[in-house]
């Protein structure tokens, strides 16, 4: 059964963290009947814990909603759901690009964000119909009229047609079924022509292999097509396709405009590239779809089993866990502290999260994580430039003819009372101001360039203490510039440990070496002797610790029964003990290795 | 040949820094719970022979000599004695030389002493009932009627300075044996309030050294014990050596077959089944060998490798070879032809020569929990 073109409406929401938009997600699913009051779990969108833990959405899922509009018509809403964080812009803009509208969705209580305000831009760009919908307008914080001059003079759309709602109370539901049908146009898109369908999303399922979200643009997906994948060339035969209900509900065929996902017996999610155009085997389009990108890593960082036994599993969480999330990339890499181990590349921080917490928590790995870092362009004397993605493959001083490292563009938010520590903490981290804006009486942006090294390391939380939680930020890529850079070495008992260096301003550097140093003399546990830390440019010592050695560690009694209490203690620490890297004669605890990340915390000098 | 020990879980006073098993209580120790060790001695299944019987607390000396006298011919009725030791702990406020005789007459053959301390604001500082004076005394009466009666000290309690006193007074009253302990804040005490007093590191070994300085003609024979030569305590050997014993009343711990058993900890719960246990644990061969390694190396005399050999039927240097190297290396144990012994270093760190060895052993399997 063929939905007509002009009866389908593709739209997402996109919203700040918080704002909202789960909650407005689930009442559109139960005024259309899509789930009843009894089967909805709450945010029925989010699936993962993690996702549901954090608030926010990670994979994005399309739902179709049937609705019958006050004009009599019975009408198909596709809401395509998108990823709400700025790592994964890519897929955002993709989620986006299978739309012809989208929700905007701001909290009436805390009005426009730096998240709201780049997704909105992307929307933009796509040329996407925008609906503005307030949310929450029934708290007692809730400020309206602000609301709307913000969407207004900041994003600069008409908000006099603004949506009130309160999706919580189920208020405004209809009004934003209503204005879905009304405002967004419908899908344009030859149906006859060849096939051109855009995934948008892809997930792995451990039953079904890999399960391809698709908007067809133009021709039709049909069951039992040869189809052809235009970036990668690989051909399938399609298996499966149908639509979300949001249960997936199997179809003969998806027409132009329609949206639903695919079922091909792919393995693998590496070879499922969002963005790629799906073309019909036998009768190829001519050109893919416009604005096919490869994901690129920007943060990198170590990971080591905790026991070097685990290694192999490790190998094994990484393969599978990349069936489920092709965007982050692997490769094996060795540390002489922390032995045989893999180099992560990742979207951003909060990809890296996530990653390293599933590895945790769906694999009961123990992990040794380092401080991550972005990639490094180094040109050599001989004038030959390559990337470093490790600060322990950094060559030395006298090898370098530059270093260039990557530079983001940070749109923040705040409260115009938290502006001057804003700008104290984007000078400090080597920001270069571009602009500020009064976004209303109470706030404004700030824009900043500055190294995304920068904002690898803790710029995100000191913004949040910064700005009492009120500030938001959102960052792009924008170039990489050439940077004053060194190599800062730590040395436990005069030997360096790689997996502890880092690169550092040279300006910063003395100031970060006696920072780590202190920081590690109180991470690094008594042992039985000296422990010397030590940190290093070159052969330069910068600064010396001493973690002093253990006096006593004696039990007074033991006399029967004490045994059996002296033994759960003894392996209690030996468990400890196992959480412990040696490194050399010097056992190191897993926190030693992320001690850079708080180097910011400590009381400048 | 296994040491009998009966735990007597009654206080008249509730010291603040103990965590053993006790209960308060105003008079002697009742007949309900005589009754009940009585009947658990009487239904014990193991082996029959015994060396050492030892009456531990809580306090033991609050039982009356004719209660004091049934439970050891319980112990006389199930148990063959070969030559016993048969050692009771004393708080000096209840000896008086009537009860002391009692207990010679009863057999009793050592006497340990609770004195903790001979001043009177380390007493006052530990919530002891007895002052310096009342432990003097009772030294004098114990003295007077055994030979071989030793006692207990605690160093590291404020204030601190008072320490030597004590040993030097302890030295003067030429007691066969002296337990030294540190004084530890235990959690679960009201002791754990105070763990801002606890000494530093440095000034803990400072104090536990002293006591060998002052107690010259005693062997240091374990990390916290000292003990005329001949006169070490022969039940708490048992412990050491990692040997057989069989324990009465409620907490007490029994190794008796493999199996490592607890008695009910709370009062209630062991007079209403004296027989049951709340945990037990059977021992893994190489569970066994590793225990036995680390309460060998409390031990001044460490371990001779061919009792090792001999127990275990393997070379000690085959099981630990590579933990007891590294711990020579570490200067925390010392091996000659015949043995491995802690050195003095060793007995401070003794905990980290257990850490080492425990890395062989494997996880103990529960093979009965009752409550």
């Amino acid at each position: 059964m063929t939905t007509p073109i002009e009866r389908i409406r593709n739209f997402c929401i996109i919203a700040h963290v918080d704002h909202g938009k789960s909650t407005l997600a689930d009442r559109l699913l139960q005024e259309t009947g899509a789930v009843d009051e009894r089967n909805l779990k709450e945010q029925t969108l989010d699936t993962m814990d993690i996702e549901r833990e954090r608030g926010i959405t990670i994979k994005s899922v399309a739902v179709r909603l049937n609705y019958r509009a006050q004009d009599g018509h019975d009408y198909v809403l596709n809401l395509i759901d998108t990823p709400g964080h700025v790592d994964f812009s890519y897929e955002v803009s993709r989620s986006l690009a299978a739309c012809e509208g989208a929700l905007l969705l701001v909290d009436a209580a805390q009005g426009v964000e730096a998240q709201t305000l780049a997704n909105a831009y992307k929307a933009i760009e796509q040329d996407l119909e925008i609906i503005p919908v307030i949310n929450k307008i029934d708290l007692p914080g809730a400020d309206i009229d602000s609301t709307r001059r913000q969407i207004h003079d900041i994003i600069g759309l008409d908000a006099d047609k603004a949506i009130m709602a309160s999706a919580k109370a189920g208020k405004g539901t209809r009004e934003v079924l209503e204005a879905v049908v009304e405002r967004v146009p419908q899908p344009r898109g030859e149906r006859t022509g060849p096939l051109r369908a855009l995934i948008f999303d892809a997930v792995y399922n451990s039953y079904r292999g890999v399960i391809v979200y698709v908007r067809v643009k133009e021709g039709r997906l049909a069951k039992g097509m040869k189809i052809l994948m235009m970036s990668t060339g690989r051909r399938h035969e399609v298996a499966e396709l149908g639509v979300l209900t949001p249960g997936a509900t199997p179809t003969d065929s998806l027409e132009a405009g329609e949206v639903g996902y695919l079922i091909c017996n792919i393995k693998s999610l590496k070879n499922t590239k969002i963005g790629d155009t799906v073309t019909e085997a036998q009768r190829p389009a001519p050109k893919p779809l416009p604005g096919y990108e490869e994901a690129q890593s920007v943060v990198f960082c170590g990971l080591y089993p905790a026991v070097a036994t685990d290694y192999e599993e490790l190998r094994d969480a990484l393969e599978r866990l990349q069936l489920n999330d092709a965007s982050f990339h692997f490769q094996a890499d060795s540390s002489d502290a922390l032995g045989l181990g893999y180099r992560l590349g990742f979207l951003g921080l909060l990809h890296m999260e996530i990653v390293q917490e599933r590895l945790e928590r769906e694999f009961d790995l123990t992990l040794v994580t380092t401080v991550p870092n972005v990639a490094y362009r180094v040109v050599g004397l001989d004038g030959q430039e390559r990337t470093v993605e490790n600060a322990s493959k950094m060559p030395g001083p006298a090898e370098i003819q530059r270093i260039e490292e990557p530079y983001i563009e940070a749109e923040i938010i705040c409260p115009t009372e938290y502006l001057s520590p804003v700008i104290e903490l984007c000078k400090k981290k080597r920001g270069i101001h571009v602009r500020v804006d009064y976004l209303d009486a109470r706030r404004c942006l700030a824009v900043y360039q500055m190294p995304l090294a920068e904002i690898v390391l803790d710029f995100y939380d000191k913004l949040k203490t910064c700005t009492r939680g009120y500030g938001s930020l959102e960052y792009r890529l924008i170039d990489y510039r050439p940077g004053d850079l060194v190599k800062l070495d730590i040395l436990l008992n005069g030997e360096p440990v790689d997996a502890l260096s880092s690169i550092v301003h040279r300006d910063r550097a003395e100031w970060t070496g006696r920072t780590l140093a202190s920081r590690l003399r109180k991470l690094i546990p008594r042992q039985q002797f000296e422990v010397a830390i030590q940190a290093a440019i070159g052969s330069r010592i910068l600064v010396r610790e001493t973690v002093k050695p253990m006096r006593k560690n004696v039990t007074a009694k033991c006399y029967g029964g004490d045994i059996t209490r002296k033994r759960k203690l003894l392996e209690r620490q030996k468990e400890g003990k196992r959480r412990m890297k040696q490194v050399g004669t010097v056992e190191v605890p897993q926190e030693a290795f992320m001690a850079l990340l708080r180097v910011g915390d400590e009381q400048e000098r | 040949m296994i040491g009998i020990y009966l735990h007597i879980p009654y206080c008249r006073t509730l010291c603040p820094y103990c965590d053993f098993v006790r209960n308060p209580i105003d008079g002697a120790v009742p007949q309900r719970f005589v009754d009940a060790v009585c009947g658990e001695i009487a239904a014990f299944e193991g082996p029959d022979k015994a060396g050492t019987v030892f009456f531990g607390g809580g306090t033991p000396s609050l039982l009356a000599p004719a209660s004091l006298e049934r439970i050891l011919a319980a112990v006389g009725e199930r148990f063959v004695l070969e030559e016993p030791e048969v050692s009771i702990e004393a708080n000096p406020d209840d000896v008086r030389g009537g009860l002391a005789d009692a207990w010679r007459a009863l057999g009793v053959t050592r006497v340990s002493l609770g004195v903790q301390s001979f001043d009177d604001g380390v007493l006052g500082y530990l919530g002891r009932r007895h002052d310096a004076a009342t432990a003097r005394q009772a030294c004098g009466a114990v003295a007077e009627r055994f030979d071989n009666w030793g006692m207990d000290l605690i160093f590291g309690a404020q204030p601190v300075d008072a320490w030597d006193a004590t040993l030097a007074e302890c030295a003067a009253l030429a007691p066969k044996h002296v337990s030294v302990y540190g004084l530890t804040y235990e959690a679960a005490t009201p002791f754990a309030a105070r763990a801002g007093d606890a000494v530093d590191d440095d000034t803990y070994l400072e104090l536990y050294w002293r006591a060998e300085a002052h107690l010259a003609g005693f062997e240091h024979y374990e990390v916290s014990n000292y003990a005329q030569p001949g006169r070490e305590c022969r039940h708490n050997l048992i412990y050491w050596n990692n040997l057989e014993y069989a324990g009465f009343g409620p907490g007490a711990y029994s190794f008796v077959g493999g199996i490592r058993a607890r008695n009910p900890v709370a009062l209630n719960d062991y007079l209403a089944h004296p027989g049951g246990k709340c945990e037990a644990l059977r021992l893994s061969d190489a569970e066994v060998r590793t225990e036995t390694l680390i309460q060998h190396f409390r031990l001044a005399a460490g371990i001779r490798k061919a009792a090792y050999a001999e127990r275990f039927g393997r070379a000690i240097h085959e099981d630990y070879g590579h933990a007891l190297d590294g711990l020579v290396a570490r200067g925390l144990i010392e091996e000659d032809r015949e043995e491995f012994r802690p050195t003095r270093r060793g007995f401070e760190l003794n905990n980290e020569i257990g850490l080492a060895l425990v890395h062989e052993g494997g996880e103990p399997r529960a093979i009965a929990s009752e409550a």
